[in-house]
């Protein structure tokens, strides 16, 4: 979500959305103009859904379906200059200085440098997305200092590029779509937001983390391959009727499928605690530290949320407690 | 994954059921023919992990609709097909294997020791030595069986959602197990009704062999396809009450299915009935057209003593499924595994659906 939209007009800034790897093709650009960059984003709390998926010519895909969350915001701000070094602040995160390379390139500000500041209180290491809101903001931010505004494919493009696996906050909080994390690529879309939940979140390792990034893909069995299906009709179900209670029932299905492969402590207890307070279900970042419980937004959910709260401190999870919701 | 306007071949077209509303809390998964599923799947598998390579021959016994579809999925994908039957296949599926480009070929002679199934199996051993590099695809111990219907259950939840209630005839056990155990992953509260047949091993009966009359469903044999724990409620129907609720559904919903979708009818109708609060979801897995002659053909019924006016309204409460009888009953089987399907009587429990949080079990 860029903060500064100001250009006179919005040209399309790329012909050449079909084939991946090559340099896009730059519009002939009039606009000499460059000012300070702006950008803001917020983060996600793991997934809804994570895992193989068929594409529609028949090949598994690696995807997710990111739950966004607005607890966690990063902000740039990029001053480009014609010729001279690229500086970061805070330095040190390379895969920003990355994106900021490549995205300049695209736009065809090859050998333009700047400086660039990110702000960002996304906590690191737990599965939230850290890395790549760095990457997203930073993209936008070089893009708004040319006065542009980038397709989510070209984002999903370069910010892949920069740090190897991803996420969909490209596409915002308005579309929840099934994203091929490791191509970069939208693979469907499931058409409209998450219905509006309450979450719940916490981190189950308290004081430390998981490098996300290093992570290899997780090798799944051939039932869990077409449990996927399941999970994902059902997903579709819940989007289409806005269904959270299904939201709840599919997000709990991928969480315990991850839990055969990336165990999360207490994962018993918290599936337990999640039917015993009502909750919708439970969802996880599967290759993070946080997990959440999800709830119908109404009367009962402020019992429901303070009693979850007291199962969660039983199991001394309760310092990370925060609450967000998917409503915009 | 979105279903195409257009298929890439017939059995896309096919492999998924029509789901039809048949009463407001029963809805029926219709297939033309629900063994493609297994079929492509088993042969895709095959085909990716190296088991199988491309224009190798494929072999297997069978005479009924699972090598109708091997026979389908064979043909467009360029394998030679062995299907080893017995006397009793009926013609017109031969020939419309023979029209695909199956060898057909017919065992005349039973074994000494375990009759014909025996003497089928010693032929398709043959078959397989005698041709290296074929595939076999074991429809009743392959896990890539009751895997092949995660397909129907995203297709089920996409347009129904959580159902509370499948019932489905057990054969190899593949369909039942497979939905079951991805439809649990999300609803584990699920109730799982199993159809058999009187004489079928698969629950405890005592094999009657070829005496039983309903094809499709049962076996002389506990498949390992078939997951018992996944089951709820097993209810076993026989050959003429099978083809009365046959006819009824073709009478009544105009829905043209074969026996075992007669059977799965029955009960699936009663139980709906039954519970008004329950969403049912009903597999029927082919359509009526190989059975014109027999099922639908009321002096084939009169002659072979099939012929029923009425149903029973209600089946008889077993208290454990080794009991003889001669009329629709169901047992309480509370998702046991067989092995522990013993001889003791379970005590007897009204038929509601029961709320269970039993965890989900990978095959």
């Amino acid at each position: 979500m860029l903060t500064m939209q100001t250009a006179a007009k919005r040209v399309p800034t790329f012909t050449n959305k079909t084939d991946a790897g090559e340099a896009p093709i730059l519009m002939a650009s009039r606009c000499r103009s460059h000012r300070i960059g702006t950008a803001e984003i917020h983060a996600h709390h793991g997934e809804i859904v994570q895992g193989v998926f068929y594409s529609s010519d028949g090949n598994l895909e690696h995807a997710l379906v990111t739950l966004p969350c607005s607890l966690y915001r990063a902000r740039a701000r990029f001053r480009p200059v014609r010729s001279g070094p690229l500086t970061l602040e805070p330095a040190g995160r390379w895969r920003a200085k990355t994106a900021a390379r490549l995205t300049l390139d695209a736009l065809g500000r090859t050998g333009w440098g700047g400086s660039l500041q990110i702000e960002s209180n996304v906590p690191i290491r737990w599965g939230c997305g850290s890395s790549t809101t760095d990457v997203l903001v930073t993209i936008r931010a070089v893009a708004d200092a040319f006065n542009r505004v980038l397709e989510p494919e070209w984002i999903a493009r370069i910010s892949v590029a920069a740090e190897t696996a991803s996420d969909s906050l490209m596409y915002g909080p308005e579309r929840t779509v099934l994203f091929a994390q490791r191509r970069g690529s939208l693979l469907l879309e499931l058409g409209g937001p998450l219905p509006p939940m309450v979450v719940l979140g916490f981190n189950t390792e308290v004081d430390r983390g998981v490098e996300t990034l290093s992570l290899p893909p997780i090798q799944y069995s051939s039932w869990e391959i077409e449990a996927f299906r399941a999970i994902l009709g059902m997903l579709r179900r819940a989007i289409e009727h806005q269904d959270p209670w299904l939201v709840g029932r599919v997000a709990t299905a991928s969480s315990i499928i991850t839990q055969r492969h990336r165990p999360k402590r207490f994962m018993p207890q918290l599936l337990r605690l999640s039917q015993e307070v009502g909750a919708l279900g439970i969802q996880v970042a599967h290759s993070g530290t946080v997990a959440g419980f999800l709830f119908e937004p109404g009367n009962e959910t402020i019992g429901r949320i303070q009693h979850a709260q007291a199962g969660l401190k039983s199991l001394g999870l309760d310092e990370s407690c925060r609450e967000f919701s998917t409503a915009p | 994954m979105n279903d195409p306007i257009i298929h890439a071949d017939v059995v896309e077209a096919h492999a998924l059921p029509r789901i039809v509303w048949l009463r407001s809390n029963l809805v029926v998964l219709a297939f033309s023919l629900m063994k493609l599923l297994p079929a492509r799947f088993i042969i895709r598998k095959a085909l990716e992990n190296g088991e199988l390579q491309p224009g190798a021959l494929i072999a297997e016994t069978t005479s009924g609709t699972f090598g109708l579809a091997l026979a389908m999925v064979a043909r467009l994908q360029g394998h030679p097909l062995t299907l080893v039957s017995d006397p009793a296949i009926d013609p017109p599926m031969q020939r419309r294997l023979e029209d695909l480009g199956a060898t057909v070929h017919i065992v005349r002679e039973p074994a000494a020791t375990g009759g014909f199934q025996r003497a089928r199996l010693d032929v398709l051993q043959r078959v397989l030595a005698e041709n290296p590099g074929s595939f076999c695809p074991r429809q009743y111990s392959n896990p890539h069986n009751p895997e092949s219907y995660g397909a129907c259950a995203e297709h089920l939840a996409h347009a129904v959602g959580p159902v509370d209630c499948l019932v489905g005839t057990v054969g190899s056990g593949g369909s039942m197990s497979g939905i079951s155990s991805y439809l649990r992953l999300l609803v584990p509260e699920l109730t799982v009704i199993g159809v058999d047949t009187h004489g079928s091993v698969i629950f405890g009966q005592a094999d009657a062999g070829a005496k039983r009359m309903l094809r499709g469903l049962g076996n002389s044999l506990v498949p390992p396809t078939v997951d018992h724990t996944a089951f709820d409620w097993v209810h076993w129907v026989t050959a003429a009450e099978a083809f009365r609720a046959t006819r009824q559904l073709h009478q009544e919903h105009a829905l043209f299915a074969g026996p075992t979708s007669g059977a799965a009818y029955l009960v699936a109708d009663w139980w709906a009935r039954e519970n008004p609060d329950s969403l049912v979801a009903v597999i029927f897995p082919d359509e009526g057209y190989r059975y014109l002659d027999t099922v639908y053909n009321d002096s084939w019924l009169e002659q072979h003593g099939l012929r029923l006016e009425t149903l029973p309204a209600a089946p008889e409460e077993w208290d454990c499924p080794h009991e003889t009888g001669d009329c629709w009953s169901f047992y309480n089987w509370a998702r046991r595994s067989h092995a522990s399907s013993t001889l003791q009587p379970q005590p007897h429990s009204s038929p509601v659906a029961m709320q269970r949080t039993t965890g989900n079990r990978e095959k």
